[in-house]
């Protein structure tokens, strides 16, 4: 496997998407090239980052209404 | 109330907007909350409750915006903020990459921001896959499309992303 084709599988590997023998493969060019092995693991960061970026609070408020709400259904069947 | 929380925030991104947020968010709890019985136990709950959010989003909000389905978002590089962040150049050996530690840069508002700067075709993959962290499967069949088409959005929207990022970061002098 070259640069162009690890890159190609970049996406599938970080995703666990690809089968076994993919990933095996994969991960030999990582370790054997390291520059590759650099992207790749900043792709990981950038998603890591991207995931502890979005998270947001449930307003209190917000939650005590939807409480109300789903206690008001459950009361309206009995 | 598991996954409220979760699903607030992803009505946020999805809406870009707090007030519409929380009709997504109300209105999708009521609807799994009343159809519980057509969930089927053993099956994926967090996927089934996401299909009923991103359901409710898109027939509520997809005919205001009628944006034309495929929007166009250029052809962008492998690895564009990597390149940009010096990641090439730059020589290795600590445990942490400066590349990475760049992205230290960033603040919570500004991936916030990029992500919503996304086309929602591209957007909804983006969110589903990288921040919630479900397979191109579940995505799938939470949207409604082809497998092959997730995937082609996702890395384009990834993509876009980045280059999204990589504006703010220049704007910025990230890193300075």
């Amino acid at each position: 496997m070259n640069c162009h084709e690890a890159h190609e599988q970049m996406y599938g590997y970080l995703d666990r998407e690809s089968g076994v023998v993919r990933r095996l493969r994969v991960r030999w060019h990582l370790y054997r090239c390291p520059p590759c092995g650099k992207g790749f693991s900043f792709e990981y960061a950038l998603r890591l980052r991207v995931r502890q970026g979005c998270r947001d609070e449930l307003p209190e408020e917000l939650s005590h209404r939807l409480r109300a709400l789903l206690r008001e259904q459950t009361d309206g069947q009995g | 109330m598991p996954f409220a929380p979760q699903l607030y925030s992803a009505a946020l991104r999805m809406t870009r907007n707090p007030t519409d947020a929380e009709d997504v968010l109300q209105e999708a709890l009521l609807k799994a909350f009343r159809g519980y019985h057509t969930y089927e136990s053993g099956t994926n709950l967090k996927a089934w409750l996401y299909r009923i959010l991103t359901n409710t989003f898109i027939n509520k909000y997809r005919e205001r915006s009628r944006r034309p389905s495929e929007v166009e978002l250029g052809e962008l590089e492998d690895l564009y903020l990597f390149k940009r962040l010096g990641g090439e150049e730059s020589t290795g050996g600590a445990t942490r990459s400066a590349e990475e530690e760049a992205l230290e840069g960033f603040v919570d508002e500004d991936i916030k921001g990029a992500l919503e700067s996304l086309p929602e075709n591209f957007r909804m993959p983006v969110l589903l896959a990288d921040v919630e962290g479900f397979s191109y499967k579940e995505i799938a069949e939470i949207m409604d499309v082809p497998i092959g088409t997730v995937m082609s959005r996702l890395h384009r929207g990834r993509k876009a992303l980045q280059r999204a990022l990589w504006r703010l970061a220049e704007e910025r002098g990230i890193p300075a």
